[in-house]
């Protein structure tokens, strides 16, 4: 019966634990994933036993096939978006953190999480079902753009069972998503403490209500096109086909429309707990709370109106690329306020530089840089050369992928002794922050330069072009770069699972709104 | 310091912040949330989560419409019109009978007179099934006409939806049939009317849905 409770349980903390070691399950797959891939890239025929051991048909004799690369780089998407970047910012620290700081004892419908999040299971289970298909995982990458995704077997290896699976998966976690995000609005709405008004709310309830209506405003979308594709696929219609009359172009309308709220909703909470911490540690309240709620609907608006700048060479009218990039390049404004803000609450103040703040300020520092090179992309005509070439793949890891990780990072510091009720060891935790911080830039800066050099994305291969063989050096060093960046993580493994059993019992002190009200962490 | 300290707790009379907001009252003569006052369920909440839902078929639906819009401005070649069954109609007018029923029904309970309830939900139950049966026997008629789902985008987007429509019906359903099951054993406290209201008003959403689908089959495509 205990068992039961503890593994069907309703109760937040509990949920939020749940979500956090899904998350940590999955991110520790999606890097697995990335390291086979990056040592792919770089040294395309070494013959690896244990390649062979492990897929006997797609790496014979040791050798990654490119469709193998392809599923690899598939999962390793699909896993890092929805599993890690929606779950563990949103899900698992919102459960934590959104009703004590409220001041209410539960979320809105205890029940509906617990079903949300074994929903969630499902779909993660689904979705490493895909990958070990017979005919080969799915390879259409995390945006699966018809037709090829749309017609079944037919279109190659892994674009079966494997891709069947994967829109199934896709499909539940949107359930999961949509019912999740139910439960955050008529949380915030509903169990707020009856004294506090929506603009006395700390800013990570704020954020994660904004991101809770971007979730329900942008998840079902991707339900209702996932049906309509999976109907191409098993029952032959031609929504997304244009031998059945259908537009390709309509699915990465529909996806987009989710795809880019979709990364908001990675970046928005990370933005509130980073506001929340800063302000903590700088010991004096956050610069500019109402632009900073208001930034943040601001952002949030606009994230819903941009998702035409994925389709700059999609054949896109020029017309209706200008209309989508000025709104793009708009999002810099709210962007940029909230960068002042963090920058002003630090500026003159004697914070306390622990691990927590510190993955703050490399938050502050990676969400710049990611941010301006995505001023680039949102320009019709310089995005017509970048679009294709590792340039994207630098900004998007940047802005969505490191920055939302710090984001994650800082959250796991300042609120471990709310999971575990203990607090995980400092020196390790700087020392895994610096570097990571470096490393991180020494992984994804690099790649900026691999696409000016007009070098191409999602190629399995591409030692033998000639005109790439002076970017090969630079790959073989982001490649150095990101196993050493993922061999740190260990580090980070290490504290969290020795702390977890071993680590102080202590509180941090300065933020009574979350302390005050906490109940001794369950363990 | 307003975002990080709670208003009350700057006061210096000593009273603590209600740490809690008011538990939500399940129970009183209703036998399942009497001893637990803390799960959430209180019943605004209730009407938020059911609004909120609402919104998010609400998208799933503009999808939908939007892709149909984009699909049939592509090219007209291949897109023949649809001869709505007759049925649809029938279905249409029971489908707004048993949102009255329900309506009906739940007026009457909050006056207290139970057994009338009964009826009244009962018919709006019977009426709803009787909808999705409708809707089955609608679909069949459609294939024998040659409108399957592929070869006709028309008549592909009219399963899509109608059948998303269902969907959203049955799990409607779930929760009158719910309520009924309470009502008939009179066992509905003010937990239980809750669910009254909440599934009455989520009914009344999904044939304001229906009405607004069958306009764009009629009028438009």
């Amino acid at each position: 019966m205990a068992l039961r409770n503890r593994i069907f349980s309703t109760d937040h903390r509990t949920i939020a634990r749940q979500y956090f070691f899904l998350s940590l399950i999955a991110v520790i797959f999606g890097v697995v994933l990335s390291i086979l891939m990056r040592f792919h890239l770089v040294y395309p025929a070494a013959q690896v036993k244990w390649f062979e051991w492990l897929w006997p048909v797609k790496a014979s004799g040791g050798v990654m096939t490119p469709e193998l690369y392809l599923s690899l780089m598939t999962l390793h998407g699909t896993i890092m978006v929805f599993f890690v970047l929606t779950l563990a910012p949103l899900n698992a620290f919102g459960n934590l953190v959104l009703p004590q700081q409220l001041g209410a004892t539960q979320m809105a419908f205890p029940r509906l999480n617990m079903l949300s999040f074994w929903t969630t299971v499902v779909s993660f289970l689904l979705l490493i079902a895909s990958f070990t298909c017979q005919d080969g995982g799915p390879l259409s990458g995390w945006t699966a753009y018809p037709p090829l995704s749309a017609l079944g077997a037919i279109a190659g290896p892994g674009q079966g069972l494997g891709q069947t699976l994967w829109f199934f998966s896709i499909g539940v976690f949107c359930i999961a998503a949509t019912l999740t995000s139910i439960n955050f609005i008529a949380t915030v709405i509903e169990l707020r403490d009856p004294a506090m008004r929506m603009m006395q709310m700390p800013l990570p309830c704020w954020n994660w209500f904004v991101t809770a209506i971007l979730s329900l405003l942008s998840f079902p979308v991707l339900l209702a096109a996932g049906i309509l594709i999976l109907l191409d696929r098993l029952a032959g219609t031609g929504f997304f086909l244009p031998s059945g009359g259908g537009s390709p172009l309509l699915w990465q309308h529909l996806f987009w429309f989710f795809g880019h709220p979709e990364v908001y909703i990675a970046i928005l909470p990370g933005m509130g707990i980073v506001s929340h911490i800063v302000s903590v540690f700088s010991r004096r309240p956050i610069f500019g709370y109402r632009a900073m709620v208001y930034s943040t609907i601001a952002i949030a608006v606009l994230g819903l109106l941009v998702w035409g700048h994925h389709m700059f060479i999609s054949g896109l009218s020029p017309y209706s690329a200008i209309a989508f990039s000025v709104l793009t390049m708009a999002i810099g404004a709210p962007s940029a306020v909230k960068t002042l803000n963090w920058i002003a609450t630090l500026w003159g103040s004697r914070p306390e530089l622990n691990t927590a703040m510190l993955f703050c300020l490399g938050f502050v520092s990676i969400f710049v840089t990611g941010g301006l090179s995505g001023l680039f992309l949102g320009q019709p005509q310089i995005d017509a050369y970048f679009h294709d070439t590792y340039f994207v793949v630098a900004h998007f890891h940047m802005i969505m992928g490191i920055a939302a990780l710090f984001g994650i990072f800082a959250a796991t510091f300042y609120w471990f002794p709310l999971m575990f009720g203990r607090k995980l060891n400092e020196r390790l935790g700087k020392l895994h922050f610096y570097l990571t911080f470096i490393l991180a830039y020494g992984t994804f800066v690099p790649m900026h330069f691999a696409g000016f050099a007009g070098n191409p994305r999602r190629y399995a291969d591409f030692t033998t072009f000639e005109f790439l063989a002076p970017v090969l050096p630079l790959q073989k060093g982001i490649t150095h770069s990101a196993f050493t960046l993922a061999a740190v993580q260990v580090i980070f493994l290490a504290n969290l699972f020795w702390s977890m059993r071993r680590g102080e019992v202590i509180v941090w002190t300065g933020d009574t709104e979350t302390w005050q009200r906490s109940h001794t962490p369950t363990r | 310091m307003a975002t990080l300290t709670h208003p009350d707790s700057l006061k210096s009379d000593g009273a603590p912040p209600p740490f809690f907001p008011e538990p939500p009252t399940g129970g009183g003569g209703d036998d399942s949330d009497r001893n637990r006052p803390e799960r959430g369920n209180s019943r605004s909440a209730a009407f938020i989560g059911i609004v909120v839902m609402m919104c998010a078929s609400v998208m799933t639906f503009s999808a939908l419409l939007s892709a149909m819009v984009v699909r049939r401005g592509l090219n007209g070649t291949d897109w023949h019109h649809l001869t709505l069954p007759s049925i649809l109609w029938w279905n249409t007018g029971i489908l707004i009978l048993s949102s009255v029923a329900i309506d009906v029904a739940r007026r009457l309970l909050r006056r207290g007179r139970r057994q009338e309830f009964n009826y009244w939900w009962t018919a709006g139950t019977l009426m709803g099934t009787w909808f999705l049966i409708g809707q089955i026997v609608a679909w069949k008629q459609l294939a024998e006409h040659g409108f399957t789902l592929i070869g006709n985008q028309h008549s592909a987007f009219f399963y899509v939806l109608t059948w998303a429509h269902a969907a959203h019906v049955v799990g409607a359903l779930v929760g009158v049939f719910y309520v009924e099951y309470r009502a008939l054993r009179f066992r509905l406290g003010p937990a239980g009317r809750t669910w009254v209201d909440v599934s009455a008003l989520f009914w009344h959403f999904l044939d304001v849905l229906w009405l607004f689908l069958m306009a764009i089959f009629v009028f438009w495509a």
